[in-house]
């Protein structure tokens, strides 16, 4: 290897100014952030669809509201979705509101309708945390890695100053590492921007359906005797 | 409902694969990417150092020839000047006597000038004393061995010295090159624009006069603006070798 023009990975990070080397590390960091919440949002969301998918498949073709709510509520060892928390929240605030004298229907349905809302508000707050997180990241970390290369290149070139006949040769290295930043800027954005668009989407249609199923769900228990 | 903190499942799992989304990242960047490990970039730097030299490296051989004969008074008269002269005359004597050891060892131009030129003017005298002086009876063999000694020695500091002054040629033709604001309409490539320029000892440009135009008065202007602009121009550090930057011959040509 050549002591003079050693443009290795290992040392174009090892030589870069301190800034540079902050800025990089709030990169990686910021990254690997991210692309943990990249796959336990993936994870979540496809559990929950397939929870849903489940529970309205149940829904559909029982219509024995008891059973349901064993189904939806029991402590048995497979997990709940979101849906079937709201069935439940639901179905409990309606039987008792039921068991209650002197309740006109009208009221029974709007404590029904109010309980179910908030568990799906409840629900809707779960699904959606840690998509803030990603979405910032998608849009500043570029603006880091920006910055990093900016002041990795002021330097490079602040150094060419006391140089008298500047050539490539003394700037290609400096600008080279202040290039890293940026690099490692993009890499964490790309893929956080792209999470969030697609988990967004996904988590908007799970809402819209999570909404048609408490609507359905309270026409079903008006019907009720 | 319960309201203990939500924590997503699956956490474990996607903090793995987080970390191999990393690993192989870092991995494609390390292997992928074919880093530059040898080194190309000098041979360009010395094509653009080299690219103004050709026009001065005539300048040497005259230089020596400057030297040896015509100026050793005018060098004593400006180390006179510039070094105290109770001090310069025992460094000269112990200068002289081991010269050839030290000269091709130091081969840095611009570090070690001072040394490499003072012996110069005084050395001939000596060296033909000593011919002299312990061999009366004209041993013909051994004085051309001397000769040949001596010559051997001048030329290679002729060399060191032929080196910091080439340095520092091109130094002076590339400032003013870069200075050059070129006209837009110079029309002919081969052209020339020769100027006689006249130096003060820190550098400074005393004056700048037009000796042969390039045909082309907007770049003949153009030269001169850039000579006067470069004004401190790079000088030796060692005051001896300024006689040959006194008055210098500089030719420009536009760029391709």
């Amino acid at each position: 290897m050549d002591v003079t023009q050693d443009l290795s990975f290992v040392h174009l990070i090892s030589h870069a100014s301190v800034l540079v080397q902050l800025v990089m590390g709030l990169l990686l960091l910021v990254s690997v952030l991210s692309w943990w919440y990249i796959f336990l949002k993936m994870f979540a969301i496809r559990d929950e669809v397939k929870l849903t998918e489940e529970f309205e498949e149940a829904f559909w073709h029982n219509q024995n509201l008891n059973e349901l709510y064993k189904y939806a509520s029991g402590n048995s060892t497979r997990e709940h979705g979101a849906m079937e928390r709201i069935f439940a929240a639901g179905f409990v605030e309606f039987v008792k509101l039921k068991k209650q004298q002197g309740v006109d229907a009208s009221a029974v349905m709007e404590g029904t309708r109010r309980a179910m809302r908030a568990t799906y508000q409840r629900e809707m707050d779960r699904l959606e945390s840690h998509l803030a997180f990603l979405a910032s990241v998608g849009s500043v970390s570029p603006y880091v890695g920006l910055f990093g290369t900016v002041w990795g290149i002021m330097n490079a070139f602040r150094g060419l100053a006391n140089v008298g006949q500047a050539t490539l040769a003394h700037v290609a290295p400096g600008i080279a590492e202040a290039l890293v930043a940026t690099a490692m800027g993009l890499f964490a954005a790309i893929p956080a921007v792209l999470a969030y668009n697609r988990y967004a989407h996904d988590i908007n249609r799970l809402s819209t359906r999570f909404e048609s199923f408490s609507e359905e769900f309270s026409n079903v228990l008006q019907r009720q005797p | 409902m319960s309201a203990t903190v939500y924590r997503e499942p699956h956490r474990l799992p996607a903090g793995i694969l987080a970390l191999a989304v990393h690993g192989v990242f870092f991995a494609l960047l390390y292997l992928g990417f074919s880093w530059n490990k040898s080194a190309s970039l000098p041979a360009t730097m010395s094509v653009e150092l080299w690219q103004s030299l050709p026009e001065v490296t005539v300048a040497p051989p005259p230089a020596r020839i400057e030297e040896v004969a015509p100026q050793p008074p005018q060098e004593k008269l400006l180390q006179e000047q510039v070094v105290k002269p109770d001090i310069a005359i025992p460094e000269k004597k112990q200068v002289v006597a081991k010269p050839a050891v030290i000269k091709p060892a130091k081969m840095k131009p611009a570090a070690k000038p001072v040394e490499v030129v003072k012996p110069e003017p005084v050395a001939p005298p000596p060296v033909e004393q000593k011919i002299a002086e312990p061999k009366p009876d004209p041993r013909i063999a051994a004085q051309q061995a001397a000769a040949m000694a001596e010559r051997a020695r001048q030329e290679e500091q002729a060399a060191a010295k032929g080196k910091v002054v080439d340095e520092y040629m091109g130094k002076i033709q590339a400032k003013i090159r870069r200075n050059i604001v070129e006209p837009p309409d110079v029309v002919k490539k081969d052209i020339h624009a020769v100027f006689r320029v006249t130096l003060l000892p820190g550098g400074g440009v005393l004056k700048a006069e037009l000796k042969k135009s390039s045909g082309n008065a907007l770049y003949d202007t153009a030269v001169e603006r850039a000579i006067l602009k470069s004004d401190p121009l790079p000088l030796p550090p060692d005051a001896a070798l300024f006689n040959l930057f006194r008055e210098l011959n500089l030719s420009f040509k536009p760029t391709e």
